[in-house]
């Protein structure tokens, strides 16, 4: 199963990621969104604690995303894995696996509500579709 | 559900309505200033984001589009919406997350033949000056109580501590500071992002050019705003960077949860918004306004580097002055005519520029003659515009389009194109570029966007502002 595809948009970076759970799909949409406006690494490997609540699902993608760019900015880097301690629909606890940030090609200015929808298919294939503000 | 020509309403050659029959939940009119020819090509998605907009509660007249109007998120870019004063509501998406991104243009005293020995050296000298922040932000990182100077004081408070000029005060919008920035509604995380990035340029469309005034359509305000032919001058393209991306997101995750309980329905969560007049409006609009002061200090603080730059490759005489600095990601109270009377009104413009006409006592006493600088960056390595507001912009609450406008996305963009090919045709035609990589110069190729020149005609046939000078670039510094 592919992990992401971008998605056509004018002005901004779209994707549609995939999952066979919930877990998958969150680390497939993260690493959509690196790759997608192409974060590159050092080889150093980093480990950082993430915990997010939010009110449901939707709202618990665009938080977790929005914290882990708020991560990637402060501390230069960018995460390719999560080791999840707990997730349901509104928490999240987990370790984000990165290296150091060596250059991005364009960065990311927000993750946005805009046509967010994450469903599951008849397959039981989880899917995300999210909007990135660049 | 998709927009076609019968459901427009010609108002003249410039302008065209979708009427609120359109659809049931429109709440007034929308309203766009462009040719026909631009209007076939303008995407639907961009018309519907539009039509969304129109469901806000407390949008005055219409919903606007600008000729370089493109789908974003929320809004479309180019979009702007005047709410009532103070129920109307605020919106953080209709502002953006790059909160007063803007653009702004130094005059220098040369022309084009006395900088072309030395332009190589300028166009270096300036990209090691200023970087671009995101590999890594500038050496210095400031504290967090001067972070918040710079929130609540904007240009004047550096202006003060000996950074520029007194000149670079009166010739930015609002003289670089609004006055209802609040610190203490900025979040810890939002300030700790911009601490490093005071005087950085960013990524994406952002950019410094040194163009030179190819061509020049009205004598007596060119005159009036300094320039001449053949002149070399400075461009700056940058906004709010990290601090603004996150007060932005910090304000989305406020307001998202709250607006049912103000009995407010919108047909995208991106719209999301609360009345002006209450708390959560309130800490935005404090918040957002901080936000901005820090935009024009990012900005102020290029030009400081930029002017460095050009006095060590020139000398200690050559200088920059300030024609203006405005602001097109931006929510402003600002009093408009309504119906024959002057209301307060909470203007949104998001991916557009205030363009004031002769007279208003908003801008400097030098320029009120003729009315405001605009400036419409083109895209890279394309021309761009100076222009000056007028009356006839009165009924788009006198703004005007922020640039050319995408009409591209950047992946199809980067599969028409390879960047080492766009550096090519920009070396051809004689512009020099710096970058530091080749990364992202494909998604700015000029092909990604809608042609300049057609915009600013649209935007002087339609009476949003008139065309002043051409400005074409010698060399363009990239940020990343």
């Amino acid at each position: 199963m592919e992990k992401y595809k971008i998605l056509e948009h004018i002005s901004d970076l779209k994707i549609r990621a995939f999952g066979k759970n919930k877990k998958e799909l969150f680390l497939n949409v993260m690493i959509g969104m690196f790759e997608g406006a192409k974060y590159e690494k050092e080889e150093e490997e980093i480990k950082r604690e993430i915990k997010v609540s939010s009110k449901d699902l939707s709202s618990l993608l665009v938080d977790f995303l929005s914290e882990i760019l708020y991560f990637c900015e402060t501390n230069r880097e960018v995460y390719h894995n999560i080791k999840f301690k707990k997730m349901t629909d509104k928490n999240i606890e987990g370790i984000l696996i990165g290296k150091k940030l060596k250059r991005m090609g364009v960065q990311i200015k927000g993750v946005t509500y805009h046509d967010l929808d994450i469903s599951q298919r008849k397959d039981g294939i989880w899917q995300a579709i999210i909007l990135f503000d660049i | 559900m998709m927009i076609s020509k019968k459901d427009f309403i010609k108002i003249n050659n410039w302008l065209w309505e979708i009427p609120k029959s359109f659809r049931e939940d429109m709440k007034v009119p929308v309203r766009i200033y462009i040719s026909e020819k631009m209007l076939q090509e303008t995407e639907d998605e961009a018309l519907i984001q539009l039509v969304n907009t129109t469901t806000m509660p407390g949008m005055v007249k219409y919903a606007i589009g600008m000729p370089d109007i493109h789908s974003g998120y929320g809004p479309p870019i180019g979009g702007v919406g005047a709410m009532k004063y103070p129920e109307g509501v605020i919106s953080p998406g209709f502002v953006g997350y790059d909160e007063n991104c803007g653009c702004r243009l130094l005059l220098s005293d040369y022309s084009e033949k006395e900088i072309k020995p030395y332009l190589n050296e300028l166009a270096t000298e300036i990209q090691k000056e200023v970087p671009s922040g995101l590999g890594k932000g500038r050496k210095v990182q400031l504290s967090i109580g001067q972070i918040n100077k710079i929130l609540e004081g904007g240009v004047p408070k550096l202006v003060e501590q000996g950074y520029g000029e007194k000149e670079d005060i009166e010739n930015c919008e609002e003289n670089g500071k609004m006055p209802d920035a609040d610190t203490s509604c900025v979040s810890e995380r939002a300030k700790n992002r911009g601490r490093d990035q005071v005087g950085t340029l960013g990524s994406g469309n952002h950019f410094i050019e040194i163009q030179k005034v190819d061509e020049i359509f009205d004598e007596r305000v060119a005159k009036i705003f300094g320039l001449f032919k053949d002149q070399v001058v400075v461009m700056i393209h940058t906004g709010s960077r990290g601090l603004g991306h996150q007060n932005c997101t910090d304000y989305l995750r406020i307001v998202i949860p709250v607006y049912p309980k103000y009995g407010i329905k919108l047909p995208d969560k991106e719209l999301a918004c609360v009345p002006f007049d209450s708390s959560e409006g309130q800490r935005f609009f404090r918040a957002m306004s901080a936000a901005c002061n820090y935009a024009w200090s990012n900005r102020h603080m290029i030009t400081h580097y930029t002017r460095k730059a050009w006095k060590y490759v020139l000398g200690e005489r050559a200088d920059l002055k300030l024609l203006y600095d405005v602001a097109h990601n931006i929510a402003k109270i600002e009093e408009h005519e309504v119906g024959g009377q002057k209301m307060k009104l909470i203007v949104h413009r998001k991916g557009a520029t205030r363009a004031f006409p002769p007279g208003h006592p908003e801008i400097p006493e030098k320029y009120k003659e003729v009315g405001q600088p605009v400036l419409i960056p083109g895209s890279m390595g394309t021309a761009s515009y100076i222009c000056v507001g007028t009356e006839q912009s009165k009924e788009a609450w006198y703004t005007v389009n922020h640039g050319a406008g995408r009409t591209m996305s950047r992946h199809a963009a980067m599969r028409a194109i390879r960047g080492e090919e766009v550096v090519r045709r920009l070396k051809e035609k004689g512009i020099l570029i710096k970058c530091r990589s080749m990364r992202g110069i494909a998604e700015e190729a000029p092909l990604a966007y809608k042609n300049v020149d057609e915009v600013v005609e649209v935007v002087h046939k339609a009476g949003l502002s008139k065309k002043v000078a051409k400005l074409v670039p010698l060399a363009v510094i990239k940020g990343e």
